[in-house]
């Protein structure tokens, strides 16, 4: 045998197993066919496919990735209790630092979407104080604006976001709604002053002097009759007529402030919604 | 030195042995089905029933049909679950609790009559499941408006412990303790508030005897008093408070029978859930 049919065989030996092994990979060739559901927005077929990938990896090889974009299909299809769970399946079977962290902020995402943002703030603080995620401290601020956003706290989302340079515009829009938004406390307290002020203040002028009409004319009653010492006249006109105006002014002022104000909030999310292009939970 | 066949041949199979491992075939029968009892088993029943569907002979495993039945039943479509366990064959072990579980889907789907009828052609008295049968048959009584059996014979086909539980739903069923609204309305017309009262809204009943009392005697004391202005302002408040008051008396008698219907609606679904519909339990997934 000369040296180049040695060679030969050689080759041939060394390559049969890598073809065999190669093309046989069904784990593999059904994680791929998830993945081509999830890209089609077939989450239903791609989790039903991830879960049979799971029930059958005994090497446990796809713990991680199947867990992950099940919790992402679930996630997308809004089912976000059944996403965190999966999530969480996916960061205990997490072999890296950096895989842990990417899992436990999709479960701080899915904790801002569906407004447990308690749950997302402790998360986010204990990945603060955690040292293996010490250079991520820009990111993890990044998902506590995003929460502050969604507890409706528009000033704190405004001051987290300014403590990182790339996020400017999000760091201006809150800054912007916080502005925008009106004080309850302060429509209250100058309607106890000046009735159907508070509506005033927040727009609302027609509302805002009806309310100041009744005031004036239940009041101007009170006073006439007490002037006239017709004394049950004038408590009962004070009780059931002027106080009864009297208050509703008061929760009239508040509800068109929280009114106003959740107006400006969606109209803030409508747009980071639709118009953002950065990450979103 | 020639080529080493057996070489190649002991390394194939090696390599065969080893692809073997990373190779399975996810869509054969046999893994469908642990797949699909696994899913049954972990509450996922719309894909549960699906892989069970995709099993070849299907129709032909009793065991199969009813889970897929049992899963369509869980998931809240009864139709498609009725139509699954209609297809047990009479000669199966699962027969008996196929025709017992139709009646429970029948019952979901507040097919009330139809499942009556079923019950009354298809369950014999030798049936072995017949006293489960009969006792969601007879439960349905007191879901619909149909008058009621005799309370002795009403009663006879439930257990001792359901037994007491049952002849509360049945009193209750026989004569609710609804309000009468035209009654509220009379008395709320007569004295300002006691409709009110009547209905158990003690604090809203004073409040409103209150009130309208007030205007009234201001309206009064006005026109007594020759400011004529005032005391038409007072009448119509004392009106609007009075009409109030009687329309508020009639609405509160309604919503006060509506609570009652939903407290009674809301004990027989949680007594019918504690007793899972009077269906066994199956060890499916022990």
């Amino acid at each position: 045998m000369n040296f180049v049919t040695k060679i030969q065989h050689i080759t041939f030996i060394l390559v049969i197993p890598f073809f065999l092994l190669w093309a046989q990979d069904s784990f593999k060739e059904q994680f791929q066919l998830a993945k081509n559901f999830y890209a089609k927005e077939n989450y239903f077929d791609a989790i039903t496919e991830l879960k049979r990938l799971l029930f059958f990896d005994n090497e446990e090889k796809y713990l991680f990735e199947a867990n992950d974009l099940v919790g992402q299909c679930y996630k997308q299809g809004g089912k976000f209790s059944d996403a965190i769970r999966y999530f969480t399946l996916a960061e205990i079977n997490a072999k890296y630092p950096e895989r842990i962290y990417k899992e436990k902020i999709e479960i701080v995402r899915v904790n801002i979407l569906r407004r447990t943002t308690q749950s997302a703030f402790r998360i986010l603080n204990s990945l603060e104080t955690d040292n293996r995620f010490k250079d991520k401290i820009d990111d993890i601020n990044y998902w506590r604006g995003w929460a502050y956003i969604f507890s409706d706290d528009w000033e704190n989302a405004a001051a987290t976001f300014a403590k990182i340079d790339s996020a400017y515009q999000l760091q201006k829009l809150t800054e912007k709604v916080n502005n925008e938004l009106y004080s309850v406390g302060f429509a209250k307290a100058i309607s106890y002053i000046i009735p159907g002020a508070g509506q005033i203040y927040t727009g609302e002028y027609l509302s805002g002097f009806i309310s100041l009409g009744w005031n004036v004319l239940w009041g101007y009653y009170t006073v006439k009759a007490f002037a006239a010492d017709r004394i049950f006249d004038g408590v009962m006109i004070a009780n059931f007529l002027f106080l009864r105006f009297y208050r509703g002014n008061l929760q009239n002022a508040e509800n068109f402030a929280e009114e106003k104000n959740l107006e400006i909030s969606n109209e803030a999310l409508r747009y980071l919604q639709n118009e953002y292009d950065g990450l979103k939970p | 030195m020639k080529f080493p066949i057996y070489l190649c041949v002991l390394e194939l199979f090696a390599s065969i042995l080893l692809a073997q491992e990373k190779q399975i075939d996810f869509n054969s029968e046999k893994n469908i089905k642990k797949f699909a009892d696994y899913l049954f088993c972990d509450k996922d029943y719309l894909r549960a029933a699906e892989e069970y569907q995709k099993l070849n002979g299907y129709e032909g495993n009793d065991t199969i049909i009813f889970k897929t039945g049992l899963s369509y039943l869980f998931i809240g479509d009864y139709s498609t679950s009725i139509d699954n366990f209609s297809n047990i064959s009479s000669l199966s072990p699962f027969y008996e609790n196929s025709k017992l579980e139709r009646m429970k889907a029948q019952f979901l789907m507040n097919d009330y009559f139809g499942m009556r009828s079923f019950y009354n052609n298809n369950f014999p008295e030798d049936d072995s499941l017949s006293d489960r049968a009969n006792r969601l048959f007879t439960f349905s009584y007191l879901i619909t408006e149909d008058r009621l059996p005799q309370k002795e014979k009403f009663l006879l086909p439930f257990n001792s412990i359901e037994k007491e539980k049952i002849s509360s739903f049945y009193d209750w069923k026989n004569d609710p303790p609804y309000k009468s609204s035209a009654l509220a309305g009379i008395l709320s017309a007569i004295v300002p508030g006691s409709g009110k009262i009547y209905t158990g809204d003690i604090s809203d009943g004073i409040f409103s005897f209150l009130v309208t009392g007030v205007f009234t005697f201001l309206a009064y004391d006005n026109f007594r008093a020759g400011h004529d202005t005032r005391a038409w302002i007072f009448t119509g408040l004392a009106a609007f408070f009075y009409g109030g008051n009687v329309y508020g008396s009639i609405a509160a008698a309604q919503i006060y029978n509506a609570k009652i219907t939903f407290e009674f609606n809301k004990g027989l679904n949680v007594f019918l859930e504690s007793n899972n519909y009077f269906v066994p339990v199956y060890e499916f997934c022990n």
